[in-house]
């Protein structure tokens, strides 16, 4: 299975939970980098350019629905990857129509996490492709003249 | 009184051992309609109460043998609801007052007039049809109560199990991947010729294995819980349901594994066939449990019945195994969450607590009766399509 390298985020206020899961997708050779709130979460972003965030929706603070709001106004090519308790499926469902790209059920199958992940990452990638040809065309197009 | 007209039949067993006039008084009521059954003797009239119930007894009071007084007392011992007119020979007031004491409804002297002999028997049978009733009102009261009572306690015990369940959701994350991070650096080319590496394998899949097993609970619990609160107001799953199709679907699903005790699984139903106003994969859920469950408890060869039955106000799924039955201590806590009998590794004790949650969840009832050794029925009541 061919690799994209991208960076992923991890959010979520439970911090051993992070730890280990940034444990595992390194391990994975995902290049991984940790929030534990939606505003650090946020912080990060204006700094680090990220592929795909994986988000807890229940999160004390800014919840994970008002954080991804926030992701795709200021951030709308970064895909987001919902966390959710048993309870909030209702949330995740909210989130998809804000823009998510999918959601997982807590505790997640990491097998279920690394291809929807891989999913995410290939769909930024083809995003990104996408305009890189769009603005070639235009660059290509103002040379000609 | 005015006694409006009874349409119903009324059963008579009338006693007295002087047969012409016994006959002459049988053939004259049955004109009017009435069923009457004739004893010469108390001792044969209750033997033959013993084998055909009926409604109201009207005997003499002085017979060779057991006399009317006795038999009254008799009567009334054995069977509660029958009613005894006696008849008195003529001027004895004494008999027919010592009649009422002991239980009769009322007396009438010798030479009887008809039409009064039947007012007297519409009113008592009118009396007899008051007192079901009062006791069907009981019974159902008393039922609604125990209802009540079993469903406050399932949800302040349901309320507890789902913030514990919560709270263990996120441990049980990190257990699940510290686990698999570990499993995940066995699987590296340099790791493969580690010391006793099978072993940490054998380990971690334990662990792997105990974390799905819990994480199974706790997702049951919190749907138990959500069904049961708040989606109880969301009828946009709702739909009409024919039972008959949902029923016929859950007897093949479980089918196979009836199969392999020799069970039979019936399903009763008339036309129209019934249908009720609710969702179809919860109430598929629900009937799978109780079927299953109703499967297990049951011994090879023996039978489980499903019947439906609708009415205005309301559609009935009753499940009925010849099982074991359930004793009478554990059928008071047979909905609560994690109450099983069954072996550790058997049953989480979970099933029926989820459909309760279910059925509550979708405004509907259920509830169990049971024998020990005779078997079990579970009788859901769901809401029907106004």
């Amino acid at each position: 299975m061919f690799k994209i390298s991208s960076k992923i985020m991890l959010v979520d206020d439970e911090k051993d939970f992070v730890e280990m899961l940034s444990l595992r997708l390194k391990e994975n050779d995902e290049n991984v980098i940790a929030a534990y709130n939606g505003q650090e979460c946020l912080d990060i972003l204006e700094k680090t350019p990220v592929d795909v965030i994986i988000l807890d929706v229940k999160m004390p603070g800014m919840d994970g629905i008002e954080t991804l709001k926030q992701i795709k106004k200021r951030h709308p090519l970064v895909e987001v990857i919902l966390l959710t308790g048993h309870g909030t499926i209702q949330s995740a469902v909210e989130g998809m129509k804000l823009g998510a790209f999918d959601f997982l059920l807590k505790p997640a199958d990491f097998k279920e996490l690394t291809e929807k992940l891989n999913n995410a990452k290939k769909r930024k990638k083809e995003q990104m492709e996408r305009i890189q040809k769009a603005e070639a065309a235009i660059l290509l197009r103002q040379s000609k003249i | 009184m005015d006694q409006p007209d009874v349409n119903e039949e009324i059963n008579i067993l009338l006693v007295d051992d002087e047969n012409d006039f016994r006959q002459i008084l049988a053939k004259r009521l049955k004109r009017r309609g009435i069923e009457v059954r004739e004893a010469d003797r108390g001792e044969k009239a209750l033997r033959m109460l013993e084998e055909v119930p009926v409604d109201i007894v009207i005997m003499d009071i002085k017979m060779p043998g057991m006399d009317g007084i006795e038999c009254l007392k008799r009567i009334k011992k054995k069977h509660e609801l029958t009613e005894v007119i006696m008849l008195t020979g003529h001027a004895d007031i004494h008999g027919g007052v010592e009649g009422i004491k002991s239980g009769a409804f009322d007396y009438l002297s010798k030479p009887v007039e008809l039409e009064h002999l039947v007012r007297k028997i519409k009113q008592a049978f009118h009396k007899i049809q008051r007192i079901l009733a009062e006791k069907k009102e009981v019974a159902f009261k008393e039922q609604i109560k125990q209802q009540m009572v079993v469903a406050e306690r399932l949800v302040a015990l349901g309320t507890m199990a789902s913030g514990v369940a919560h709270e263990i959701n996120n441990p049980l994350a990190v257990i699940q991947d510290s686990a698999g991070w570990l499993q995940q650096i066995l699987e590296k080319p340099e790791m493969q010729s580690m010391p006793r590496r099978d072993d940490f394998n054998k380990g971690l899949e334990r662990i792997n294995k105990a974390v799905k097993r819990a994480g199974k609970i706790t997702q049951q619990l919190l749907q138990a819980v959500k069904t049961q609160t708040t989606e109880m107001a969301d009828p946009s799953t709702f739909v009409e349901v024919s039972l008959h199709k949902i029923s016929e679907e859950a007897i093949t699903l479980v089918e196979p594994e009836a199969a392999l005790k020799n069970i039979s699984i019936k399903l009763e139903t008339q036309e129209p066939y019934p249908s009720a106003w609710t969702d179809p994969l919860q109430l598929l859920q629900v009937l799978l449990n109780l079927l299953s469950n109703s499967i297990q408890a049951t011994d090879d060869g023996g039978e489980v019945i499903v019947s439906l039955s609708t009415s205005l106000e309301e559609a009935k799924i009753i499940v009925q195994d010849t099982g074991c039955g359930i004793s009478k201590e554990n059928i008071s806590r047979i909905f609560e969450p994690f109450f099983t009998t069954k072996e550790a590794d058997q049953g989480t004790g979970m099933g029926l607590y989820v459909s309760w949650g279910i059925i509550t969840g979708l405004g509907g009832l259920i509830s169990v009766e049971s024998e020990v050794n005779k078997g079990t029925t579970f009788t859901i009541t769901l809401p029907v399509k106004k």
